[in-house]
């Protein structure tokens, strides 16, 4: 459905000295520096997929969210969005998708979000019937119904992502495009957009691209992972593999009825964290069992559990350069 | 409902949204009227003739207070928006959404104008009433001819406002811009007095360029300073400039979306 093939952008801008020295320099000659913001990324999507678009700040998920949404145009590469070329926003394209961005006010700000509706409504020539269902379904889904009628301007943070959401499925897109639409929220708001997002996908197979630094909103609703780090892809899978993708390693919380030296702990795995009540140990995946095993042999073991290397630690890997790009 | 006419509802139900802001700006409208009558009372009552620059005393107040309000129909106002809108990436809701930004503005802009119009066409009945009972010669054709020229102005001033709002893609920060920009063409467009005062060579310009077919030349429609044959050449010079800024629009806005960087997100 989603075809994304070596796709770069540069931008263009200019250097300027602090201080007024600076800016009297700056007016009589400008030093034009490029920026790669995206470096020949390439995945594709397929159809009710709803898959998670990762990277630190600055790597380049809104700009390329940017791109798939038809809003710029790329230095070089190709997108292919079910047969359209987003930049070329036509028509048929902007009535298949919709973009929601965390942080940029899509509404109209004096009016009540019950006029954007309606105004979305008359853009996208959606039938007055199909509106009010709608309206009504996604506005309970949403807990927003006693506000549509509220200024926008007057709303919370997360009331007004909410709205946000809502405008944007007036149409009833087929893909989605999500910028960071839980940040900044508390975590009942988070939470409420979660599951209606989840509930959302589900009913209506809609595809859905989601960029959060929130790994509870990733691990509540992808089952794959696209991650960029400075512009270039390092990352194309599923959320579930990426530890397999990082070296195979698990954790083994063990809980002693009395303290054990480091040197012991050490002899078993990599230390993480260590007390006198016990130590959570780092080891490869197929040493798990051995590992576990000797453990229980040799010290007064209470409890133990094992576990994956927490996803946002993993995913901190791909931030910190730690990983060759794709 | 169509979406032109949902956006010029939109537009009136936003000129109306704040009601001390509406109300203040249509007061606003009172000083300049104030300020330029007594200006003209002073400068005739000091005269050594009836006509100074052409006009006679009723001539020149009745020209002022219909500038003033033609200016303020006409007058735009959204430049700032549509700058914005380039800098701070708010045309981003406009791109993906299938509408033309050009006619959302516009129909915006109309719809906006409508309870301003509601406000003025009254005063403006009259001040023509009165006009008349001065000797101000009306007829049904002139009315018509001057509410076709009203249009055919306010069209025109929104093709020149929106040109002037996209320099956004090119000029980053253009907000100390449309002030002078503004004045500059509040002066030009004979909203403060009317140009022809200059004759020569000044009215000859004046007569080329598009500003004056903003304000001045409505004005003289109804005032009856202009005939027939002159309404004809007016009304085509409307349409032209129209045209031209329509165009020279169009081309800055698919030149100026190369340049466009959606900013922030």
């Amino acid at each position: 459905m989603i075809t994304v093939e070596h796709l770069q952008k540069e931008f263009s801008y200019y250097k300027k000295a602090t201080g007024i020295q600076g800016s009297l320099k700056n007016l009589f000659h400008r030093e034009m520096l490029t920026k790669k913001a995206v470096k020949d990324i390439s995945f594709s999507v397929g159809r009710g997929e709803m898959i998670a678009f990762l990277g630190p700040n600055g790597a380049g998920k809104t700009t390329t969210l940017k791109m798939l949404s038809g809003i710029l145009c790329p230095t070089a590469g190709k997108i292919d969005i079910d047969g359209f070329i987003p930049w070329e926003r036509k028509n048929a394209f902007k009535r298949r998708i919709s973009i929601v961005m965390g942080q940029k006010n899509q509404l109209w700000w004096d009016l009540p979000a019950s006029d954007s509706f309606y105004l979305n409504k008359c853009i996208f020539g959606v039938e007055d019937g199909p509106y009010r269902d709608i309206v009504t379904e996604l506005s309970e889904l949403l807990d927003v119904r006693e506000l549509l009628n509220v200024q926008v301007r007057r709303l919370s943070l997360g009331e007004r992502m909410k709205m946000e959401i809502l405008a944007a499925l007036i149409h009833r897109p087929d893909i989605l495009f999500l910028d960071e639409p839980t940040i900044g929220l508390d975590i009942l708001s988070g939470q409420k957009i979660r599951e209606f997002l989840k509930i959302y996908n589900e009913q209506w197979k809609t595809t859905v691209i989601i960029t959060s630094h929130h790994m509870a909103d990733i691990q509540a609703l992808c089952q794959k992972a696209v991650i960029i780090n400075q512009g270039r892809l390092v990352y194309d899978g599923r959320l579930a593999d990426i530890n397999t993708f990082l070296g195979k390693r698990k954790l083994i919380h063990v809980k002693t009825s009395s303290p054990v030296a480091q040197e012991e702990w050490v002899s078993y795995g990599q230390v993480r964290e260590m007390d006198a009540a016990g130590a959570v140990l780092e080891v490869e995946q197929d040493k798990v069992r051995d590992t576990l095993g000797a453990i229980l042999s040799g010290l007064h073991v209470e409890d133990f559990t094992v576990t994956e290397i927490p996803l946002e630690e993993s995913i901190a890997r791909f931030y910190q350069k730690e990983v060759t790009p794709l | 409902m169509n979406q032109n006419r949902c956006v010029f509802l939109m537009g009136v139900e936003r000129a109306m949204e704040y009601r001390v802001s509406f109300f203040l700006s249509m007061l606003s409208a009172v000083f300049p009227i104030v300020i330029q009558i007594t200006m003209w009372n002073y400068l005739y009552g000091h005269g050594d003739g009836a006509a100074v620059f052409g006009y006679e005393h009723e001539q020149i107040l009745l020209y002022t207070l219909l500038a003033v309000i033609v200016s303020q129909l006409a007058g735009a106002g959204f430049e700032g928006e549509v700058n914005s809108d380039i800098k701070m990436g708010g045309l981003n809701k406009y791109l993906v959404r299938p509408v033309s930004y050009k006619w959302y503005q516009f129909f915006s802009f109309t719809g906006q104008k409508v309870p301003r119009f509601l406000v003025a066409a009254p005063v403006m009945t009259g001040i023509l009433v009165v006009g008349a009972w001065q000797g101000l010669s009306l007829s049904a054709a002139r009315i018509l001819a001057f509410l076709g020229s009203l249009v055919l102005a306010v069209v025109l001033n929104f093709c020149i406002f929106y040109c002037i709002g996209l320099l956004g893609f090119w000029l980053t920060d253009v907000d100390k811009l449309f002030g002078t920009v503004s004045i500059v063409l509040t002066v030009a467009s004979g909203g403060i007095f009317p140009m022809d005062i200059f004759g020569g060579w000044v009215e000859f310009v004046v007569n080329l360029l598009p500003f004056g077919y903003t304000t001045q030349f409505p004005v003289n429609v109804i005032n009856g300073r202009f005939g027939w044959e002159r309404i004809c050449l007016g009304t085509g010079f409307q349409a032209g400039w129209i045209l031209v800024f329509a165009c020279l629009g169009e081309w800055m806005w698919r030149q100026g979306l190369k340049r466009y960087v959606g900013i922030g997100g």
